[in-house]
């Protein structure tokens, strides 16, 4: 019985962090059908960013908000000269154009930073005794805040006079043209966006198990299973779907060993490909 | 005000416009007739820029509309009804509206006034404005269509079939606010299929066939003989 309530815990958290992680990646394919294969290397990236600037200045949330920032910059500025150029072309440009912007983060990573790893200090100390545990208080920090931060872009989504451009556009771009929203600079924005997510999930991370320059695969993989499973494009799904299977992988770390309850997840991709195509939690009909 | 010389339009390799030459002037309404499929829709698009346009010149005060970009349009004064309505079906009646209130420049008290100008015209759209788009009756999106391009304070309104489809009631009620738009001095591009209507609402009339137009005249000529219009749309 403790050991379910460690684990729901536990599973909460990563649901939490996975959320943010995929929200951003769900955002941009909502509005651009691009699937951003260079997610986790963003993410990645911020993290790095957030540990240079914790190492020379000590503040965390200063590191954060200011990772967040440049990555949002950085993003901005992919968009622009290597995404925005084949906008209307095939997908598979696109998914080849991310792939190459994830191999040069990685090796720019690499090159910058070395391949040691790196470690960011908890903001927030000490621990609190959950059964036989020490349960650290900066994990429940980083899911509330993780919150948070998903609850503030929905807010903007929802009421923001941009998040309604926002919304306009990913479902009609021809239309949103016409009432003269300017869609390039949206498709831009949204990117800065999706970006400064996973830049913030990255520094909200680091302290968890530290910064490497191959984190970002594994974060990529783990969004893109629950941005399926949860509707391609659907960021309640999406949201929904971090938690869902991040649950399932902590409940069944029970039985098995940590390693292996990763496969949890695939399974979970493979039974919503075969038998929900468009999502477990299906958007309403556009 | 809006000059169409000589446009030719294709979708992807069949040349679907030949040569299109259409004006419309300030303030006026005029009318665009012709079957299904002969390029009534594809005029209107190679106006907004979402058709190929292969060859000729459009015009909007004089100003050449081949460098503006699409969401340069609406800047201009040009709005654009489309024949499938085209509402944002997720978003509510009034983010609907603000996807055009919501521009740069617009104070609050004029969007208020715009909000309760639509409102006015259109009393169902006040009644259902925290209403997701998408669950409207078919009259109501196209009324929420036309108020949507109202709120853009456009000197031109591109108005794609309006009535295609709807019950006689709500087609008087479009009927009555193309008569409102053309008293505030909104001029109207529109095409139609219900003759009647057309003839009723516009000053002058181009009716199309195979990509061309045929053949140009008042309104009150093709009301006085009726044979081209039989001619043409075989009605």
């Amino acid at each position: 019985m403790d050991q379910i309530l460690i684990q729901t815990l536990h599973g909460l958290v990563n649901g939490m962090v996975l959320a943010m992680v995929a929200s951003g990646l769900t955002l941009i394919f909502g509005i651009m059908d691009i699937v951003n294969f260079a997610h986790g290397d963003l993410l990645m990236l911020g993290a790095f960013v957030g540990a240079s600037i914790v190492g020379v200045t000590g503040n965390y949330w200063l590191a954060l908000v200011v990772a967040a920032l440049v990555i949002a910059i950085l993003g901005a500025l992919l968009q622009a000269t290597t995404l925005r150029p084949l906008i209307g072309r095939d997908p598979l440009t696109t998914i080849l154009a991310t792939f190459g912007v994830s191999l040069v983060i990685q090796k720019y990573a690499l090159w910058q930073w070395g391949p040691s790893v790196r470690q960011i200090s908890e903001p927030v100390r000490g621990n609190f005794t959950l059964f036989h545990l020490q349960y650290p208080w900066y994990r429940i920090a980083t899911a509330i805040l993780a919150g948070l931060i998903i609850a503030g872009l929905w807010l903007f989504l929802k009421y923001g006079k941009y998040g309604i451009w926002i919304r306009a556009t990913t479902q009609d771009r021809v239309m949103a043209q016409a009432m003269g929203i300017p869609v390039p600079l949206v498709y831009t924005a949204v990117f800065a966006i999706g970006s400064a997510m996973a830049a913030a999930s990255g520094v909200l991370f680091g302290p968890f198990a530290g910064v490497t320059q191959t984190m970002g695969f594994d974060f990529t993989l783990r969004a893109f299973i629950v941005v399926v499973v949860g509707g391609m494009g659907n960021l309640g799904g999406s949201i929904l779907a971090s938690i869902f299977v991040s649950l399932l992988e902590s409940y069944a770390a029970i039985v098995v060993s940590p390693a292996q309850a990763v496969i949890v997840s695939f399974v979970v991709l493979v039974l919503t490909m075969l038998f929900r195509p468009t999502g477990l939690f299906v958007p309403t009909p556009k | 005000m809006l000059i169409l010389e000589n446009v030719d339009a294709h979708y992807g390799k069949s040349h679907v416009l030949h040569g299109v030459s259409i004006e419309v002037r300030a303030g006026e309404v005029v009318g665009l007739l012709g079957r299904n499929g002969v390029g009534k829709t594809t005029t209107l698009k190679a106006i907004m820029g979402m058709a190929r346009r292969t060859g000729g010149r459009i015009t909007f005060e004089g100003r050449d509309l081949q460098g503006v970009p699409p969401h340069g349009l609406a800047g201009l004064g040009i709005a654009w009804v489309p024949e499938e309505r085209r509402i944002f079906r997720l978003l509510t009646v009034l983010e609907n509206l603000r996807t055009g209130l919501d521009r740069p420049g617009v104070t609050q008290a004029r969007r208020d006034g715009l909000l309760e100008k639509v409102y006015a015209y259109f009393p169902i759209l006040k009644e259902r404005r925290n209403q997701a788009g998408g669950t409207l009756s078919g009259g109501e999106q196209q009324m929420l269509a036309i108020a949507r391009a109202m709120v853009l304070e456009p000197k031109i309104i591109l108005l794609d079939e309006p009535t295609e489809g709807l019950m006689p009631r709500m087609v008087a009620q479009i009927q009555e606010i193309v008569h409102a738009l053309h008293r505030d001095g909104v001029a109207i591009l529109l095409v139609e299929q219900n003759v009647p209507l057309t003839l009723d609402a516009a000053g002058r009339v181009y009716i199309m066939e195979k990509g061309a137009v045929q053949h140009h005249a008042s309104a009150a000529e093709l009301r006085a003989d009726q044979r081209v219009i039989h001619d043409y749309l075989g009605v």
